[in-house]
């Protein structure tokens, strides 16, 4: 290891030491929850900055196995900004059930960490570690309330599930590697663009292996079929969690899927482009449909989050038919999605301050009246996601939904999709609004007093969402830098 | 010994296949989990005999089957940690009796 290796990997060894610390400053004052709220948030300052100062010079490290480059720092900057903004919607969910925030706090840091090694990687072994770096916490997060029947089973189903998935990713790796004899992504693209160009054949081996890859992959980020775990494991965990799942890891399986599919298997995107364009529709058309039946926002907001899924890979699709404008449009809709999402459960956990409210549709009865802020602020959140101008949501759509017509072909029949359901998606979110300004509460409970860093952390997002909407160039140099460094004009 | 990298390979994907099997047809969450560490066992093989018979493998696929062990041993721990939390509240291992979300 030299010197050069540690500059580059500063901010990842940052958030380690920062994991650390919190847990040592609730050794020294346990159950300290302003102590160790204080250590994260100043510890992922730091880490923003070191992220943005490494981003200014790119380079390798670890014989090229760990690299930094402008998409790896538009990756980790968003990583950051999740765990922070997670962070500050936790104590008023966590304190009155008695749930410890320091812990909370250092597993989520920890997340952060395999989060940041997946966007750095440049060997899918540091990939799959950091995969599993990041997902295992997520387990651990998903059953934090361990004393609840319901925070258990979301748990255990998505261990269950995520595991069984991990394995069929590994077993895909492995493949790869024994087949390609790398597992260096720059160089199993060179091995699939040999094969592609003709001077060696694709061995049935190496096609199954690409199959697991993409079917672990898949699970991951809970497209069509492979979503069974999302609306248990979003239902079951405590909310602040489940605004951290339905991004984080999230983003974090697009991360893995830039990585391998844009990176390693860009030769071969004449093939992966059919099962995106598969899956894309599917995601879409069925997280959508099923949201429509539910009564628990909760579990909407998962189904909602599986049609996300969807529009992001017709980003994906359009960038594999040769349109870098889709690939920009994945990465703006990743940011645009962080902010109203995370919005969105902060809202739900806000209610849920008082222990014992469910997150079912009664309980936004009558909220634009009793709390007109949080009613506000839902407003903006549920239209951003349904896609109305002028919030981020409208942009993230409008730019994949672009790309995929200017790929034309096949494509404009995904892009005619997407906005059929972005139109049938606008009826559960604005269900919601019809609740909270035109159905009475059935009993009147008093308004409970929110804590300073959950305003703090609404205001963040929605000023982002409305920012993003209204002026969404300030965001595209950022992301047409980042896909520019993974992303070669093909067309 | 087999002296062909075929062989180990359809072994390994016989585990594999085992181990998917039980996953999809056991009820029971530790059996569930022993179902995962037999299909991460059956990758390690993979990654071994991949390298016993290619010579340029060699060295990397101990690090990587190493790698793949402490990734296993890490998840089993977090796994049997909540198939105990569960349990405590619930009272069963069998996962078709986990169903409180579906009204």
């Amino acid at each position: 290891m030299t010197w050069s290796d540690l500059t580059v990997i500063a901010p990842f060894a940052a958030v380690v030491v920062v994991a650390a610390l919190v847990i040592l400053a609730d050794i020294v004052k346990p159950g300290n929850r302003h102590l160790a709220l204080g250590v994260v948030l100043a510890g992922l300052a730091i880490v923003g900055l070191l992220t943005l100062w490494t981003g200014q010079a790119p380079g390798t490290a670890f014989g090229g196995m760990y690299k930094v480059d402008n998409l790896t720092t538009f990756l980790d900057v968003i990583f950051v900004a999740i765990v922070a903004l997670s962070c500050l919607f936790a104590p008023d969910y966590l304190e009155p059930r008695g749930l410890p925030i320091a812990e909370f706090a250092a597993i989520l840091v920890f997340a952060l960490g395999g989060a940041m090694l997946v966007a750095a990687s440049a060997d899918l072994l540091v990939l799959f570690l950091g995969l599993e770096l990041m997902v295992i916490p997520g387990y651990m997060l998903a059953g934090y309330h361990k004393r609840d029947a319901l925070s258990t089973e979301g748990a255990v189903k998505y261990f269950l599930l995520g595991s069984f998935s991990s394995a069929i990713f590994l077993f895909g790796l492995a493949y790869v590697w024994g087949l390609t004899g790398s597992t260096r992504i720059a160089d199993v693209a060179a091995r699939v663009g040999e094969i592609v160009a003709g001077q060696a054949t694709l061995s049935p081996g190496l096609a199954m292996g690409l199959a697991f890859l993409t079917t672990g992959v898949a699970f991951k980020m809970a497209a069509v079929p492979f979503h069974y775990w999302t609306p248990d494991a979003y239902q079951g965990s405590p909310t602040p969690v489940t605004g951290y799942l339905s991004v984080g890891p999230k983003v974090g399986a697009f991360a893995v899927v830039l990585r391998v599919f844009a990176e390693a298997l860009l030769p071969l995107r004449q093939e992966w482009l059919i099962v995106i364009f598969v899956l894309a529709a599917l995601t879409m058309t069925l997280g959508n449909l099923v949201a429509l039946t539910q009564d628990n926002v909760k579990r909407m907001l998962a189904y909602s989050s599986i049609a996300h899924t969807g529009y992001m890979l017709v980003g994906l699709a359009a960038y594999a038919a040769g349109v870098i404008g889709g690939l920009e449009g994945l990465l703006f809709y990743g940011v645009a999605y962080t902010f109203m999402n995370l919005g969105a459960f902060a809202v739900i956990a806000a209610l849920q301050k008082r222990p014992g409210v469910s997150s079912r549709l009664e309980t936004f009865a009558g909220l634009g009246r009793r709390e007109p802020v949080l009613g506000i602020l839902m407003v903006l959140f549920l239209l951003s996601l349904t896609g109305i101008p002028p919030t981020a949501g409208f942009f993230a759509k409008a730019y994949v939904i672009l790309a995929a017509v200017q790929a034309g072909g096949w494509l404009t029949v995904l892009a005619v999709i997407a906005v059929l359901n972005a139109a049938a998606a606008a009826f559960y979110y604005l269900r919601v609004i019809v609740y909270m300004y035109m159905r009475d509460p059935t009993g009147e409970p008093a308004p409970v007093a929110h804590g300073a860093l959950l305003r703090l952390g609404l205001g963040i997002t929605a000023v982002m969402t409305v920012i993003l909407g209204l002026f969404p160039g300030l965001l595209l140099p950022s992301v047409s830098s980042a896909a520019q460094a993974i992303g070669v004009a093909i067309r | 010994m087999s002296q062909s990298l075929d062989a180990y390979l359809v072994v390994s994907g016989i585990l594999f296949a085992i181990g998917t099997f039980g996953f999809l047809a056991r009820r029971n969450a530790i059996s569930m989990l022993m179902s995962i560490e037999l299909m991460l066992n059956a990758v390690n093989l993979t990654i071994v005999s991949f390298g016993a018979f290619i010579p340029a493998l060699n060295g990397t696929a101990s690090v990587i089957a190493l790698m793949v062990m402490a990734v296993a041993a890490a998840e089993a721990t977090v796994g049997l940690a909540i198939v105990m939390a569960i349990y405590r509240n619930r009272r069963t291992p069998l996962v078709d009796e986990y169903d409180a979300m579906r009204q």
